[in-house]
């Protein structure tokens, strides 16, 4: 199966000198199409580092990054769009939602498409088509303000899935829900990485929502520990 | 998607609430450019009505309206005798207070000779210009007169042959329109108490021992005439052809008077009386419209913070900067627009209950509507500056 993320001996150092702190050490680790990977550890593990440096926010030390088998990095970026790379090849599902508040659930979910530059017809029908997956599109017209957490958190999944990424990064997805809503969730990024053929990497520290995950990997003052 | 629409949508009822704040500064701004506009008409507006081609007045004076001159009543004639001269028309205006229609009002009183018409009121709202040369008086509809109204002014009674809109003093006075001959006996002839104590203290000077006894002070007296015939300028057409530099350097030459073309009239009244206001009124409306664009960029800064995070997250997921400009922008340009509008609004139906003319033009609203919109698009800066700053890391919970 094709890799979609490639990361090569990824290394961070914050600060120089004496001050310097090395967040990550080396980290490899591949993710297929279809695979569903959590990644756990302490506080200060350096797991939010990698999702930094995966999602193109944070420049790494040294190391390599491929997207989609694409280089992004290898000891520098590459002359590539970071922006672009971000809107169509990876989605973002965050621990506080993060809908934005003055759009419906339905704009929430067509904005990526509006940036990627889909026609409005066809945005909103797969707006439609990604609510009506979540189970969710009787909220379509609901600014996020007026929706449960747990609602809220579908619509933030679908927006994640919007531009059809090959990578969904999602950080803490369940850590604002109650147990039930955090498992449906769970449950859901499960059936997107399987129905979608997407790669789903999930920052979590409850244990109890990884049953089932394809890989585990579980960081420790930098480095990759465990591989399961 | 529009953004900022949807953004103020959301907050409509805050919107709006700036937007009423706003637009009555607006509304300030704006109503300080009529102000302005209407001072500086006011001020011109007796030049500009009375428009001969010439100003005769006293040596070395800016006169008859930037400063005093007094001139004996028959130095036209001196005028008329010059080559070029068609016409020498004697003219005086002087600001009174006097009981009339009922209260005590300001106004100016124009004296004109109304066989020549010169200096006399150019428009009619309603009646006829003054025929006779005593008795009649055409009033500027402010001073409450009706036609016909037969009204108390000095030692006789008026009445109004004519009403006028046109035309004030510079202090903004409505204009009341006399003969010469009754305009100088209510301005210059003293009430018969002041000539009564005039000549008393006269005749006190005058008996005095070693001096004259009461019999001679007595004749004196009787020659001691009180003069009305003074005017403030003389007013000149040219006759055909005739240069009005060339007429008026025989004038100064031959007569020791000071001249003026009605431009040069303006342009002493916009250098000196009209000049120290008329900036300071600038300065102003220049202020308010700088306050104006700082309370909008703090209006929209303090949007912008509030969704800062939604730009956050519109940075993570890809959205390019000129998105996220276009959305503080747009809602800056919305702001200013609006507000604008709603201070048009407010004071193009409010600028007739003011108690001097404010005088609305197209070219300065225009003009207000761009700099306002020039300066919503710099109001815009600090938020876009804050905006583009912010990391997308700030998305995922990172500073």
């Amino acid at each position: 199966m094709a890799a979609v993320l490639k990361v090569e001996n990824l290394k961070k150092t914050y600060g120089s000198g004496r001050l310097a702190v090395e967040a990550l050490k080396g980290i490899d680790l591949t993710v297929n199409a279809g695979d569903l990977v959590a990644l756990l550890g302490p506080s200060g593990s350096g797991k939010t580092t990698l999702l930094l440096c995966v999602s193109l926010i944070l420049e790494p030390t040294a190391g390599k990054i491929s997207l989609d088998g694409e280089t992004l990095f290898d000891h520098g970026w590459q002359n590539v769009d970071i922006r672009q790379v971000r809107l169509q090849k990876i989605g973002f599902i965050f621990q506080a939602r993060n809908l934005i508040p003055f759009l419906t659930a339905m704009e929430n979910v067509i904005l990526p498409l509006d940036l990627m530059g889909v026609e409005r017809a066809e945005a909103v029908r797969r707006a439609r088509e990604l609510l009506e997956y979540m189970e969710i599109s009787e909220r379509a017209d609901y600014l996020p303000a007026l929706m449960s957490g747990g609602e809220q958190q579908r619509v933030a999944i679908a927006r994640a899935l919007a531009g059809s990424p090959k990578l969904v990064l999602a950080d803490e997805p369940t850590g604002a829900l109650d147990s039930v809503r955090g498992m449906k969730v769970m449950e859901l990024l499960k059936s997107i990485a399987r129905e979608k053929q997407t790669a789903v990497i999930c920052v979590t520290h409850d244990e109890r929502m990884i049953e089932g995950f394809d890989s585990i990997f579980r960081l420790k003052d930098g480095q990759i520990m465990l591989d399961t | 998607m529009d953004l900022a629409i949807r953004d103020i949508r959301q907050h409509l009822g805050r919107f709006l609430a700036t937007v009423v704040g706003i637009g009555l500064l607006f509304a300030i701004v704006l109503s300080m450019n009529g102000i302005y506009r209407g001072f500086v008409f006011e001020g011109l507006s007796l030049i500009n009505i009375t428009d001969p081609d010439l100003w005769v007045v006293e040596r070395y004076r800016g006169g008859p309206i930037n400063e005093q001159s007094i001139l004996p009543e028959f130095f036209h004639y001196s005028v008329a005798a010059i080559p070029g001269v068609e016409k020498a028309s004697p003219f005086i205006l002087y600001p009174v207070e006097r009981y009339v229609a009922g209260k005590s009002r300001r106004f100016t009183i124009i004296g004109y000779d109304v066989f020549t018409g010169l200096g006399g009121p150019k428009k009619l709202a309603a009646g006829r210009p003054i025929t006779q040369a005593h008795y009649e008086a055409v009033a500027h509809e402010n001073l409450s007169l009706r036609l016909g109204e037969n009204f108390r002014l000095g030692l006789h009674t008026y009445t109004v042959v004519g009403l006028t809109k046109e035309g004030t003093s510079p202090d903004g006075e409505p204009l009341l329109y006399l003969s010469l001959p009754d305009a100088q006996e209510v301005i210059f002839l003293p009430d018969n108490e002041e000539v009564r104590n005039q000549r008393l203290r006269v005749y006190q000077s005058l008996v005095r021992p070693g001096f004259f006894s009461p019999q001679e002070a007595e004749k004196y007296l009787s020659r001691d005439a009180i003069d009305t015939h003074r005017i403030n300028a003389v007013l000149v057409r040219l006759a055909p052809g005739a240069q009005a530099q060339e007429v008026a350097r025989s004038i100064r030459d031959y007569l020791y008077l000071s001249v003026f073309t009605t431009p040069e009239q303006i342009d002493i009244m916009f250098k000196g009386r009209l000049n120290r206001p008329r900036m300071q009124l600038y300065l102003f409306r220049i202020l308010l419209l700088i306050v104006c664009v700082v309370i909008i960029a703090m209006v929209v800064f303090t949007l912008t913070m509030e969704k800062i995070r939604s730009i956050a997250v519109m940075k993570l997921i890809g959205s390019p900067n000129r998105v996220i400009i276009r959305l503080i922008m747009e809602q800056s340009i919305l702001l200013t627009a609006c507000s604008y509008l709603i201070g048009w609004i407010i004071i193009h139906n409010t600028h007739q209950l003011w108690p001097r003319l404010v005088l609305l033009t197209p070219g300065d609203d225009l003009t207000t509507l761009g700099l306002a919109l020039v300066g919503g698009i710099i109001a815009s800066l600090l938020g876009i500056w804050k905006a583009l700053k912010t990391p997308p890391a700030l998305a995922l919970g990172e500073q």
